[in-house]
């Protein structure tokens, strides 16, 4: 069993008629990604790739029965789009567009959980479960099958990690990133515990970033429940303090959320950490991955 | 975007929060003017986007005229925090009694807006966050939720504020939430929040920090947002639509994604130091990546520039074309090292190298360095004289 995407996985692509929808619904059915929906408001009755449009989200499930969404909306219309899809009686989620309001994930994020919906972002480049499909901007050329998950604030090191290992015959079961937002829908110890209960993954990556205190509560996470075993890297040790490197998340305040302080509670809780993206192979080997 | 100070102030004012009589002063006269009508003394607060402002001398006070002509005269002058001071806000001076601090934030994990308070407010008030937690009250929220009085009633009790005091604090607490609701704010502060003689309080300090994906929507025009940026270049960076950072090192660094350019900078930065951080985001194309080879190279002192693009949600074949533009426009001599993986990898390759570009096909960031490291240091290693003739 893969993790949040397997055979049944049905997906809708929102904002399918857009330049970036169309192109990744082309990317998605590439990699054999079940995508049975495209939704545009007011583009029903369409066709985008082969793929049939609906104009709403409840037309798309009724007819399809899609139980998985990738948003590819313009900012200001995510929250909308989100409610929409969460009433249709989706469970997936991926919300790939960057610059959503901060409020307005906090009211996605409680919507969500109210209703047991799984959903990853925003600023997420998606998952991808290697040999099956992937929802969301991931570059498939960076994957191979296997039994490492990797999990990422930041979704180009996800890319970066996958292709490091995939380089050393090291295969992934499944990738996802969850946003790099100051507030994000699923959090580490989540998906955390996704891996940890997946029989399909041996050992797992994080890949995290300065700024925050998502690593911090994965760690304690990892002390207190996690069998598997985990490695660490955390990007931006030089990253100058109070500058915004792209994503408000990576903001450095005070001394909470530095890549020391987040190194040393992943030691605290005996998760190796990775002095570079490139020293995850050797802890591959160490732990005889493959 | 962070607001001055004058600006959250009047926000603040316009929600029915006591704030001080006050000013706006570009000159010494118009300081002279402004603290004429509040009447002496004032307080002089330079309006600087930094942190750690008073302590750093940027907030005095002054009892006469001529000790005004002074202050405002050198502070006009000066640079606080590297920051130049371009305007002084003159405020009413009036007599605390007490400090304290009520804030509202986005407790980022968990999702929520939170409100933090504590009796003792003031310049110093991370410290009493560190040394002193109990002296800290924290409430957090549902989201889209009302702030009710008697919730900010309980919180301030729970720090010992009481009678007529409690009241008015909870009546701020309220009013600031509500700024920071209707702004959909990051960060909503006051401190200190001042307590004066009859129980009257006085919100001393303003400090909003907005979410630069809702500046739209509330009508600050990019123009707002351009001129709070000091720096020339990350101002550039703006204007195009890249993220672009200032550092004093000596290689250019571009990437299309913050967490890749992070790891990028950690990298190089092993052995020598970047000269600036631009960081693309998802909206890639020819045009884009021509403008942010000419953002870069507008560094002086540049030795080399490094590329690390995946093509994700990125065209990076389109991007490529645009730095091969750049070099060939303006004859560039610099080594350019690359790597760009992702969808279309092997065209992008072709249309760098084509170029002169040395382009890595490894995935591992670590091994673009080590080729630049050696393009480096093959330049810098004195010639063959048999060869150099």
């Amino acid at each position: 069993m893969a993790v949040l995407i397997n055979k049944d996985t049905r997906v809708i692509v929102q904002g399918i008629t857009g330049r970036i929808g169309s192109t990744q619904t082309r990317w998605m059915l590439d990699y054999h990604t079940n995508v049975v929906a495209g939704v545009t408001p007011g583009r029903g009755g369409a066709t985008v790739e082969g793929v049939p449009v609906f104009d709403t989200v409840r037309e798309a499930v009724k007819e399809t029965g899609a139980n998985a969404s990738v948003f590819f909306v313009p900012a200001f219309f995510v929250l909308d789009a989100f409610y929409e899809t969460v009433d249709a009686g989706v469970d997936l989620i991926v919300v790939v567009p960057e610059h959503v309001p901060v409020h307005d994930v906090m009211k996605m994020r409680v919507r969500a959980r109210k209703r047991k919906v799984f959903a990853l972002g925003p600023t997420s480049p998606g998952i991808l479960v290697p040999g099956i499909g992937k929802m969301g901007i991931m570059p498939a050329a960076m994957f191979t099958p296997g039994r490492v998950g990797i999990v990422s604030r930041s979704g180009t090191l996800s890319y970066e990690f996958a292709g490091i290992l995939s380089e050393a015959g090291v295969g992934q079961s499944a990738v996802l990133g969850i946003g790099a937002d100051p507030v994000v829908l699923t959090s580490l110890p989540e998906i955390l515990k996704l891996f940890d209960d997946d029989e399909d993954t041996d050992a797992v990556i994080i890949v995290g970033e300065v700024g925050g205190d998502q690593e911090e509560r994965a760690a304690r996470f990892i002390q207190r429940h996690m069998k598997k075993p985990v490695a660490a890297y955390v990007a931006g040790k030089f990253t100058p303090p109070g500058k915004h490197m792209g994503h408000a998340g990576a903001i450095v305040r005070g001394s909470r959320g530095t890549v020391t302080g987040k190194h040393e509670a992943f030691q605290a809780a005996g998760v190796a950490t990775l002095e570079s993206p490139m020293a995850v192979v050797a802890w591959a080997a160490t732990h005889r991955l493959r | 975007m962070r607001l001055h100070e004058h600006e959250a102030a009047d926000l603040f004012e316009m929600e029915g929060i006591p704030v001080p009589k006050r000013g706006l002063a570009e000159s010494t006269e118009k300081a002279l003017q402004v603290a004429g009508e509040i009447g002496y003394p004032v307080m002089v607060k330079a309006q600087v986007l930094a942190g750690g402002r008073g302590l750093a001398g940027g907030v005095q006070s002054v009892a006469t005229p001529e000790a005004l002509e002074d202050c405002a005269g050198c502070l006009l002058d000066s640079d606080i925090k590297g920051l130049p001071v371009r305007k002084l806000l003159i405020c009413e001076q009036a007599e605390v009694l007490q400090e304290l601090y009520v804030g509202v934030t986005v407790d980022g994990y968990h999702g929520k807006p939170v409100i933090v308070a504590s009796k003792q407010g003031g310049v110093r008030i991370e410290e009493v966050a560190r040394r002193t937690p109990q002296n800290i009250a924290k409430l957090a929220l549902e989201p889209g939720a009302d702030l009710y009085p008697y919730q900010a009633r309980n919180l301030l009790a729970g720090l010992g504020v009481s009678r007529q005091l409690l009241i008015t604090c909870a009546d701020v607490a309220v009013k600031l939430y509500r700024v920071f609701m209707r702004t959909e704010a990051l960060i909503a502060e006051i401190n200190p929040l001042a307590v004066l003689s009859n129980e009257r309080v006085l919100a001393v300090d303003a400090v909003l920090e907005l979410d630069n994906a809702v500046l739209p929507k509330l009508n600050y025009s990019t123009a707002s947002r351009l001129e709070r940026m000091e720096n020339d270049l990350e101002r550039k960076g703006r204007q195009i639509g890249v993220t672009y950072v200032d550092l004093d090192g000596d290689i250019g660094l571009i990437s299309s994604g913050a967490g890749l350019g992070m790891a990028s900078m950690d990298i190089v930065g092993k052995r020598m130091r970047p000269a600036n951080f631009l960081e693309t985001g998802g909206g890639i194309t020819a045009e884009l990546l021509y403008k942010s080879m000419a953002l870069i190279m507008m560094k002086k002192g540049l030795r080399a520039v490094f590329i690390n693009l995946y093509g994700g949600i990125n065209p990076i074949h389109e991007g490529a074309k645009g730095v091969v533009r750049y070099i060939k426009d303006h004859k560039v001599r610099l080594p350019i090292v690359a790597k760009a993986l992702g969808n279309r990898q092997e065209e992008t390759w072709e249309i760098l190298r084509a170029a002169g570009v040395h382009v890595v096909t490894e995935a591992a960031t670590e091994k673009a360095v080590d080729k630049l490291f050696d393009i480096l240091d093959a330049r810098s290693r004195p010639m063959n004289p048999s060869i150099n003739r």
